[in-house]
């Protein structure tokens, strides 16, 4: 099989979808790429519809609070922004030190564990927004509660200074500190982790490599340890490395759905990117986009990958020469299956697209560069059909 | 919703106290009026027995306010995976929002999406220039931005 995947011909909707999997599947740069073209988002017709539909941000500190009590990699810029705006009221608003011995602990509980949940997330914000005063009174008062000592407060003043520093000496820097920590005690499993991110963000990814797989060793259970690993191995194309990973990933969470689905893109990925064995591994991505499925009822993710696998074994191979390999290894189903799977997976994408863009209240969680993502590649598949 | 249960389980409550204060009326009366007639130990246990009617609403009374709870629960969470999972990928917040438009508070969303967003590994400096290009591009131009 050929690495290049444009066999359909120079249609620029087509040449379009298929530069994005060949780069990278992940639906994150599918964002970036549908973003930055602004073309793109004006043929999606409602996507001004779904920005409006979606529920009011709601400033009440109670709904804003269950959003800080999770870590906010992943809360889109406008929700960053309007959590950090909200900073100086909620610093205000807590008391700046909370003493054990006070009279209205009689009554109520001094402080609670989400309290400290809520400065860390908080602080995490802030840093990403740029508002660096709040930040470090988030910062400051942790210290106050924990001590300085603590690790995974040192993991947080690094972060801090890593965020505040301008120039690559400043980061060296702070490289150096964790090192220096780490000589102290490496057990430190947050620095650990912090020195692997920063080697990553120097562009020194062979070291954070290194470094990885050595606390690999050390704590093999580590389940957000091995996804990163197998993010850094795919990012240098080395697929074999990154589905290894995956897979010990999913021995410790085995019912995680997004991760069975970032496994079956990776392999999509490994099977386009022209290594051998591509026919393996279109079978086995398609089988992991099943059993993503199969955790999850409606994932559009999962749904879309099954689209492309099965359009490309569908497109790919003729099935004689699929036969003849399939002794040794497990061979994709046969095409009257795989068809099947196709005409599945468009119905479902067809019916998720539909729904969410006309602003169903049950079907408004979906994430709307994934919508579109979606939509594009159903145009692309029509476009197919009807030339 | 909320009040249809509030109201049949006030009602059923109701009728209870009403039961209550019957049964004590009717005894009362009873060992008075008894005690007065001093009959025989027959019509004694005959006079201890409630009549059939307050006994019905006692039971209708119980039963409402069991109706009245009932329709006052919550509604279920699914206990398939799959379903779970699926209501969190389709609904997302909105499907876990109580009446006063609230996200109730232990709601993580997809409690495996640390794995691909991975706090402990998050690259800070890159987070804030994404941040900064997603203001630049006028992304903040529906809210205010602080300087």
């Amino acid at each position: 099989m050929e690495g290049s995947p444009t066999k359909e011909g120079p249609t620029s909707v087509a040449s379009a979808k298929s530069s994005v999997p060949s780069s990278s599947l992940s639906f994150r740069n599918m964002h970036r790429v549908f973003t930055a073209s602004r073309t793109a988002l004006k043929s999606f017709s409602s996507y001004a519809d779904l920005i409006r539909s979606s529920p009011p941000p709601s400033s009440s500190f109670y709904a804003m609070t269950s959003s800080l009590l999770h870590p906010p990699a992943h809360l889109p810029p406008t929700v960053a922004l309007q959590l950090s705006q909200q900073a100086p009221i909620l610093l205000q608003s807590t008391p700046s030190s909370i003493s054990p011995y006070s009279l209205s602990s009689l009554w109520s509980a001094a402080e609670s564990p989400e309290l400290w949940m809520t400065y860390e997330n908080l602080m995490l914000s802030c840093l990403r927004t740029g508002d660096e005063e709040s930040a470090h009174l988030c910062l400051e008062r942790l210290t106050a509660r924990f001590g300085a000592e603590n690790e995974r407060l040192m993991a947080l003043r690094g972060l801090f200074q890593e965020a505040i520093s301008d120039d690559d000496a400043a980061l060296k820097q702070v490289l150096e500190e964790y090192e220096a920590i780490l000589k102290k005690d490496s057990s430190n499993i947050p620095v650990t982790k912090r020195r692997i991110a920063l080697l990553k963000s120097l562009k020194k990814t062979p070291e954070a490599i290194t470094a990885l797989n050595q606390f690999l060793d050390s704590s093999p259970t580590d389940a957000e340890a091995w996804a990163e690993l197998a993010d850094l191995y795919a990012s240098q194309g080395m697929y074999q490395q990154s589905i290894f990973g995956l897979e010990e990933v999913l021995l410790i969470t085995p019912y995680a759905w997004n991760i069975h689905a970032r496994l079956g893109e990776i392999l999509y990925m490994a099977a386009i990117s022209g290594e051998a064995g591509a026919e393996k591994y279109l079978a086995e991505s398609l089988r992991r986009f099943c059993r993503s499925i199969e955790l999850c009822d409606d994932y559009l993710r999962g749904y879309y990958g099954l689209k492309l696998t099965t359009g490309r074994l569908l497109t790919g191979v003729p099935q004689a020469s699929r036969q003849a390999k399939s002794d040794s290894v497990l061979a994709a189903p046969d095409s009257k299956t795989v068809e099947r799977l196709n005409e599945t997976a468009t119905a479902k994408l067809t019916e998720i697209v539909r729904l969410s863009t006309r602003g169903d209240a049950a079907w408004g969680g979906y994430d709307k560069a994934e919508l579109i993502a979606a939509k594009a590649l159903l145009d692309t598949d029509t476009v197919k059909t009807t030339r | 919703m909320t009040w249809i249960s509030k109201s049949v389980t006030g009602l059923g409550l109701l009728f209870l106290a009403h039961a209550c204060y019957s049964a004590y009326e009717h005894s009362a009366l009873h060992s008075t009026s008894t005690a007065a007639l001093s009959t025989t130990s027959h019509i004694a246990t005959a006079a201890s027995s409630l009549p059939i009617d307050i006994s019905i609403e006692t039971l209708v009374a119980v039963f409402t306010v069991c109706l009245g709870l009932v329709l006052g629960t919550p509604e279920l969470r699914p206990i398939q995976w799959r379903v779970w999972a699926g209501k969190i990928e389709r609904e997302g917040e909105a499907g876990y929002t109580n009446i006063d438009g609230q996200v109730d508070k232990d709601y993580v969303g997809n409690p495996f999406r640390v794995l691909e967003s991975r706090p402990g590994f998050v690259d800070i400096r890159k987070q804030r220039k994404e941040f900064a290009a997603w203001v630049r591009e006028g992304g903040g131009s529906d809210a205010t931005i602080k300087s």
